[in-house]
């Protein structure tokens, strides 16, 4: 369990001195801070582009640009953005080593294999934590602090669904919950790609063009991809949205979870087997 | 030739015994909302309404004439551009702006209704028809079809309790009729459903809002910045 510990505690130092790890919180900043600032200029603007369909026929009352709806829409926006960001970081956490020649010293360490692989994956998981309190912090805490609170307007393809601001905050700590499971696959996913390969570019390209890809088809409306959608780890991503519906889908959002978690479990698995078996040759 | 003269004696006599009868159930009427000043109340909020998921609400209503209306409660909530509570006693009290005729009679709620047609005079008002059916015993609004340029028709149906002096009701229920809502899936980034059926999309789907009043308090002379302040 001490070198355990160690490699941890090393991993967790080497992920904080790269500073590719950085360019994720700038990422985060910037584009929350730049949403926040359109909405808060241009706000009903935007906003009637989502209510034009009610406009004619009702006058809408109450705060409806308020800090929820301001992080639905930022966490809306950057899910699809963030696990490029993750696959940064983790896509070349093992293939990166292995391009340096620096694994050969970690694998002279007497902790084996899996308990090295363990260790980068839990390293992953915590900057993903970080990455997804930092959107967590500005999406719903800043936003709140310069638009108020109130009821949440959630925009879904079939419906408008008026969230009641009483009964909003568990459903935003369980968004964030499957949020860092959907970033946790793709965590999973770049370590994954990067045992496999021995430079550190191909797995972040290939992390990202599979995300690319797997949107691309869940997105599209086409009855030939109506069977492979529910197969696509993309779309059980954006599950957490199924929290503001009414009412919540909840045998939905247990399947999209378990879902998630075989594809960790999985991806997990696989690096630890593959890494077990390798030939370190460079 | 007698007889097409008879008959436009006849049609001429009746027309004139309609607009007559109109304008004794509309005057009786406007003594009501003569002696309404102000109010406010208690109301709670149903909402039935096509592609909108919203709980029903608690809230406090003020009005003021000649058409200052606000409810303040907590929260987001939706009601009708043309609003009953606000802009009906308005229009009924302006007697130069429009002209009126009974239609007929029909028994709605176990009342006895005249079916009153406010037709316009002034081009420029919003309304194209009125038409309102009237307790000819007691005359209050039991149910109005009001057609204007900018906001469509909207129906409502009202409920008396114990404010029938100030033709006040305890519940009114807004029928609407509202276009399938149809939001691109990749906008509202829904990858789990499938896009709405286009066929479907444009079919209009019927719903309604009930406002049920309670705890009314007349002309109490409540400060004008009830209508100003801030929306929560």
């Amino acid at each position: 369990m001490k070198e355990f510990i160690a490699i941890f505690k090393n991993e967790l130092y080497k992920t904080a001195k790269r500073p590719r790890t950085y360019i994720g919180f700038g990422v985060i900043l910037f584009i929350c801070l730049t949403l926040q600032a359109a909405f808060y200029n241009d706000g009903k603007e935007i906003l009637s582009f989502f209510t034009n369909q009610i406009d004619n026929l009702f006058n809408v009352h109450g705060n409806v640009l308020n800090g929820n709806l301001i992080c639905f829409l930022l966490l809306q926006t950057l899910i699809v953005q963030m696990p490029l960001l993750v696959a940064l970081v983790t896509g070349d956490s093992v293939s990166g080593e292995t391009a340096s020649g620096t694994i050969r010293f970690l694998l002279a360490t007497p902790a084996s294999r899996s308990k090295i692989i363990l260790a980068k994956w839990l390293s992953g998981l915590c900057y993903t934590l970080l990455l997804l309190g930092l959107l967590g912090f500005m999406a719903l805490v800043v936003s709140k602090w310069i638009f108020g609170s109130g009821d949440l307007m959630a925009l879904n393809s079939e419906a408008l669904t008026i969230i009641r601001g009483d009964d909003i905050n568990w459903r935003w700590a369980a968004a964030f919950v499957i949020a860092f499971l959907s970033l946790a696959v793709v965590a999973s996913l770049g370590q994954m790609i990067s045992c496999f390969i021995d430079n550190s570019i191909t797995p972040i390209v290939s992390v990202m063009a599979i995300i690319i890809i797997f949107t691309i088809i869940g997105m599209f409306d086409l009855p030939s991809f109506d069977l492979i959608r529910p197969l696509l780890f993309t779309t059980h991503m954006i599950s957490w949205k199924s929290l503001f519906e009414d009412p919540i889908p909840f045998s939905d959002i247990y399947f999209s979870c378990i879902v998630l978690i075989i594809h960790i479990v999985a991806f997990l698995s696989i690096s630890i087997f593959y890494f077990n078996r390798k030939d370190i040759l460079t | 030739m007698k007889h097409l003269l008879i008959l436009i004696f006849c049609l001429a006599s009746f027309y004139s015994k309609a607009d007559a009868d109109a304008k004794q159930i509309i005057k009786e009427l406007n003594r009501k909302f003569y002696a309404l000043n102000d109010y406010s109340a208690n109301i709670f909020m149903k909402f039935d309404i096509p592609g909108v998921k919203m709980n029903s609400m608690n809230g406090k209503v003020f009005f003021r004439k000649p058409n200052r209306f606000r409810i303040r409660t907590k929260g987001i909530f939706f009601l009708p551009k043309q609003n009953p509570m606000q802009n009906i006693s308005n229009m009924f009290l302006d007697t130069s702006a429009y002209t009126t005729v009974i239609s007929g009679y029909e028994v709605v709620d176990n009342r006895k209704c005249a079916i009153i047609n406010m037709i316009p005079l002034k081009n420029e008002t919003d309304l194209i028809l009125g038409k309102f059916w009237v307790d000819e015993a007691n005359p209050l609004i039991i149910k109005s079809q009001i057609t204007t340029k900018n906001n469509g028709t909207i129906e409502t149906q009202n409920y008396f309790g114990d404010m029938v002096q100030y033709a006040l009701p305890s519940k009114i229920v807004i029928h609407i009729e509202i276009n399938k809502m149809k939001m691109p899936k990749m906008m509202a980034m829904d990858l789990k459903k499938k896009s709405v059926d286009k066929s479907k999309v444009n079919l209009k789907e019927k719903g309604s809002i009930e406002l049920n009043f309670s705890g009314y308090k007349i002309n109490t002379k409540f400060p004008d910045t009830v209508f100003t302040e801030k929306e929560e």
